[in-house]
């Protein structure tokens, strides 16, 4: 796994363009105000969804609440672009980062969760009647929702707290939580 | 203004603020103020786009519902920013874009209570053109919070008083 996280942070750091950006006065300061927005707008559609999937809003048709979801869709695009801009410029600073490892796992879960909310649940629900109450796997995926993506936030919002320092390969450990020194001539 | 500046510094919420090496310190302050953003931000963002069309068949009434929630996300970050000033005073009130994200955050409240009482409060469904303006006016308000709270930490004069 370490010597999986040096690969790729040699071939983020090759992406140069990005960096010369991000090295600008404000490149990277715009990049997390827009990084920022991208995170309420997520938060706001799906939490508002979630909230829904709670029974908050009972009286909502699921269907037509669901037309907003685009919208955190959106915002989350939003960040994969501006969030790879970081990575390809310090990569050092998060593939090594406990935070930002935590931060990924609870975005797998996150991804995995929407799959069993479209693959088992969406099917039903959005001919459900406005009035009708969610199943409790609804409220389950819901209340996952609320909590990992609460999870990626404070995790992405920690980063900076947890910078990785420098340390020998043969003590990185299986997931690396420092920078390892690589000899020269070897990978 | 520089005793006010010193007597809050040296008081022992700012210096544990500060200085404390725990994580719940400064941190998960810090962390606390981006969650409720998302919530604050996120669920304003949420009505103007309803009120913008998207959505159509959310009644404009149940709007009203987020609400509690989107406070929540609000007195979650008056506390935690009162707390992060507590911790950093000179740091942001002798920066001019400390001022403007307050003036922003006023907008914002001064937006989001026409369009409770004006927009939300009947059960119309259609929404004047009035309304879509304001509706621009919450995404654009909101956004320039954000920009400028995040413009803080790259704008600052003076970290602390010493």
């Amino acid at each position: 796994m370490a010597l999986f996280q040096i690969w790729l942070v040699k071939t983020l750091f090759s992406v140069k363009i990005v960096s010369t950006f991000m090295h600008s006065a404000w490149g990277w300061p715009i990049c997390e105000s827009v990084h920022f927005v991208g995170l309420s707008l997520l938060v706001g559609m799906i939490a508002t969804f979630d909230l829904r999937l709670l029974g908050l809003a009972k009286g909502v048709s699921i269907a037509a609440l669901h037309k907003l979801v685009p919208w955190g869709v959106f915002g989350y695009a939003l960040n994969v672009i501006t969030g790879a801009m970081f990575l390809v410029t310090e990569p050092n600073q998060y593939i090594y980062n406990p935070a930002f490892q935590f931060k990924i796992t609870f975005m797998a879960i996150a991804g995995l969760n929407i799959l069993v909310f479209y693959g088992v649940l969406f099917g039903r629900l959005k001919h459900a009647r406005p009035n009708e109450d969610t199943p409790r796997g609804a409220k389950a995926v819901a209340i996952v929702s609320l909590s990992v993506w609460i999870g990626v936030i404070v995790c992405g919002r920690l980063l900076t707290f947890y910078r990785p320092g420098d340390c020998e390969l043969k003590d990185a450990g299986f997931i690396a939580t420092c920078i390892p020194h690589v000899p020269r001539g070897t990978r | 203004m520089d005793p006010f500046f010193i007597w809050l510094e040296t008081s022992a919420l700012s210096v544990w603020v500060r200085e404390s090496p725990s994580v719940f310190a400064f941190p998960i302050i810090l962390a606390c103020h981006t969650v409720g953003m998302g919530f604050l931000a996120g669920m304003n963002a949420a009505i103007a786009l309803r009120l913008l069309g998207f959505a159509p068949g959310v009644p404009l009434a149940a709007a009203r519902r987020v609400f509690p929630v989107l406070w929540a996300g609000f007195w979650l970050n008056a506390v935690s920013g009162v707390v992060l000033l507590i911790g950093y005073p000179t740091k942001a009130l002798t920066n001019p874009v400390f001022y403007f994200k307050l003036l922003c955050v006023a907008l914002g409240l001064v937006v989001q209570t026409v369009i409770r009482r004006r927009l939300l409060e009947d059960e119309q469904s259609d929404v004047p053109f009035w309304g879509k303006m304001f509706a621009c006016a919450s995404l654009a308000v909101w956004t320039a919070v954000i920009f400028s709270g995040r413009f803080l930490a790259y704008t600052y004069v003076k970290l602390t008083t010493t």
